[in-house]
């Protein structure tokens, strides 16, 4: 118990060390608000393209589609930062050459995984935030206030099912250097089948009943449940049955994967190697 | 953009206070490794190095590149496994106590790469201090107390990405002495540094051998250790060559036969080998070389000095016309004991 209150004492750490690395190139801040903006506005000249009538109802209410995509965009992110960043703060690590000083620390390799995303794991629900405020507040989205805590209850179980594909992928390029690849596929066949920027119904009858299962789907169906149909805490009770053990179950496969790779890595003698 | 101008080292007095090391028995050897092997594939990379090493001991670690110094390094600080042998630190092995291990041992890896260049000195020391455990205010005190020891105290503040190679050293070296770890790993921590900071790290690691810091100092230079370590390992495609005192090993590398040419001051003469034979006798002693009349060949003792040599002969009335090694370099000396020359 003490060792896990010593390792988690290191996580601020990491958050100020990546603080002030971001801060050190203020342009990525700057070019990042600006791309939210534009991604704003390209889902609203698309949404001018979209009848309403051929989105799903939540709640008996119509949605509009820069409404339903902005939900898919908040996953979307959420997945983006999971699968990319998990596995690039190893890499980055090693392509800088500090994984080696890190690994000399007395400092666990869950605190080193765990801290080298932690900033980011802060920042994006903020940069979710700005961009759903923004959102709402241009475009006048008809967002219900009883449906954000569940909404944000919803995404944080999503984030072990994520971080395990992260992890996953973090493992396959411990081991392979590239090829991180291979399960960013297969996010994007999850992706595919989860209604992120369009609705479930138009895909082919198979892909549908699979959503019914697909975390993806299931997160971006509770949150538009939660936040458009105004459903409260009653709309996430059944996503959250089906979110809970494939977000343990991710976990464990990714844990399992990287302990694996680690392992190779150290027999061959080939961890600081890029 | 580099930053000069370094404040001067702090290695004596109440400053070195900084490299205080915790108490550990005092017999107890810091570094123990026996019949340690490792393998990459079918490349053996360390073939059956044994060697132990006592706290306050400089231990120096020579060897061309390839010799397997950077895998034993790497070994002793945790990254690396060895494929068979044993591997003590203070009690601690790798294969079972690898946290407890790293918490015993700074390592100053080579090259400039191992630091954040986008945050300043200080930072990189905080964050590696509280990786190591401290608080965040004891990591900051630490910090500036080793900046001050390395001489960077006024550079503090600026950004790793400026700092000058010796510079980076140096904070490498402040952050290596941050747990106060009782083993110090050096790989060729001064191979690309300019005379004056060489000196001025291998002063800041005597140092920290003062005050109790077992160290392991791989480097190519064999002169580098010369008043410097204690004892050395010499390795050559894994292997030990050697190991033992250093003056044993530059008695055994480093050339004592010297070819002279000499002529009386008076007669012009060249002296028969018995009269120089007889003004060096405690130093060396003399031979002829056949078929070179005029040289003779003086092979000095162990602990005889060159010049105190040549004030005998001239005190005899022998005037030195010439004097040349018979081997040409020291590190062609070195190179014939790793096997590395052609």
């Amino acid at each position: 118990m003490s060792i896990l209150l010593a390792e988690a004492r290191k996580l601020p750490a990491f958050v100020r060390r990546d603080f002030l690395v971001a801060l050190s190139y203020r342009m990525s801040f700057v070019s990042d608000l600006v791309s939210l903006v534009g991604q704003i506005l390209i889902f609203y000249f698309l949404g001018r393209l979209v009848d309403s009538s051929d989105l799903p109802t939540y709640g008996g209410t119509e949605v509009t589609y820069l409404e339903f995509a902005a939900v898919g965009i908040a996953v979307a992110v959420f997945m983006q930062f999971g699968l990319q960043h998990v596995a690039r703060a190893v890499r980055s690590e090693q392509l800088m050459g500090t994984l080696d000083s890190l690994l000399t620390t007395p400092t666990t390799w869950s605190t080193i995984q765990i801290g080298s995303a932690a900033f980011e794991l802060l920042y994006i629900p903020l940069r979710l935030s700005l961009f759903l405020f923004a959102a709402t507040i241009a475009f006048g989205f008809g967002f219900e206030s009883s449906g954000i805590l569940p909404a944000v209850v919803l995404l944080t179980m999503f984030i072990p099912f994520i971080w395990g594909l992260g992890v996953v992928a973090a493992a396959i390029v411990l081991t392979f250097r590239r090829g991180g690849g291979l399960v960013g596929l297969g996010a994007m066949l999850l992706a595919l089948a989860s209604g992120l920027y369009f609705p479930v119904d138009l895909l082919p009858g198979w892909l549908v009943s699979f959503a019914e299962v697909n975390p993806v789907a299931v997160v971006t169906d509770g949150m538009r449940e939660a936040l458009v149909g105004g459903a409260g805490w009653t709309a996430i009770t059944r996503e959250a049955a089906v979110l809970a053990p494939l977000s343990l179950l991710s976990l464990a496969v990714g844990g399992a994967c990287f302990r694996l790779a680690l392992r190779r890595e150290r027999r061959l003698g080939t961890l600081g190697l890029y | 953009m580099e930053v000069g101008n370094l404040a001067p080292l702090e290695t004596s007095g109440a400053g070195a206070a900084g490299f205080a090391m915790p108490h550990v028995a005092a017999d107890e050897p810091a570094v123990v490794l026996e019949l340690v092997c490792r393998r990459f594939g079918a490349k053996v990379a360390l073939d059956e190095v044994s060697l132990t090493l006592g706290r306050g001991e400089i231990h120096a670690l020579l060897g061309p590149n390839g010799a397997g110094k950077t895998t034993l390094l790497r070994i002793l600080s945790g990254l690396l496994l060895p494929t068979s042998g044993s591997v003590s630190v203070l009690g601690a092995r790798p294969e079972r106590q690898s946290r407890a291990l790293r918490s015993l041992v700074g390592l100053v890896p080579s090259g400039d790469r191992s630091l954040y260049l986008r945050i300043s000195g200080l930072e990189n020391l905080i964050f590696f201090g509280r990786l190591h455990g401290l608080r965040r205010g004891e990591a900051k005190a630490r910090a500036l107390e080793l900046l001050e020891h390395v001489g960077l105290t006024e550079a503090a503040r600026l950004r790793a990405g400026v700092y000058s190679h010796g510079m980076r050293r140096r904070l490498a070296l402040a952050r290596a002495l941050l747990a106060r770890p009782p083993v110090l790993l050096f790989d060729e921590a001064t191979h690309d540094l300019d005379p004056e900071g060489a000196r001025s790290i291998r002063r800041l690691v005597e140092a920290a051998a003062g005050h109790g810091a077992a160290v392991v100092w791989a480097t190519q230079r064999l002169e580098e250790i010369h008043g410097f370590a204690g004892r050395a390992t010499v390795l050559a495609g894994g292997r030990v060559r050697f190991g033992g005192a250093v003056p044993e090993l530059l008695d055994r590398v480093v050339p004592r036969r010297y070819v002279l040419r000499l002529r009386d001051r008076e007669t012009r003469a060249v002296p028969p080998p018995a009269r120089v034979g007889a003004a060096i006798d405690s130093f060396g002693r003399v031979e002829s070389i056949p078929g070179a009349p005029e040289h003779l060949l003086v092979v000095l003792h162990t602990e005889a000095v060159l010049g105190a040599a040549l004030a005998a002969v001239a005190a005899e009335g022998l005037e030195t016309i010439s004097c040349t090694q018979e081997r040409s370099e020291l590190e062609e000396a070195f190179l014939s004991l790793t096997g590395e020359r052609r």
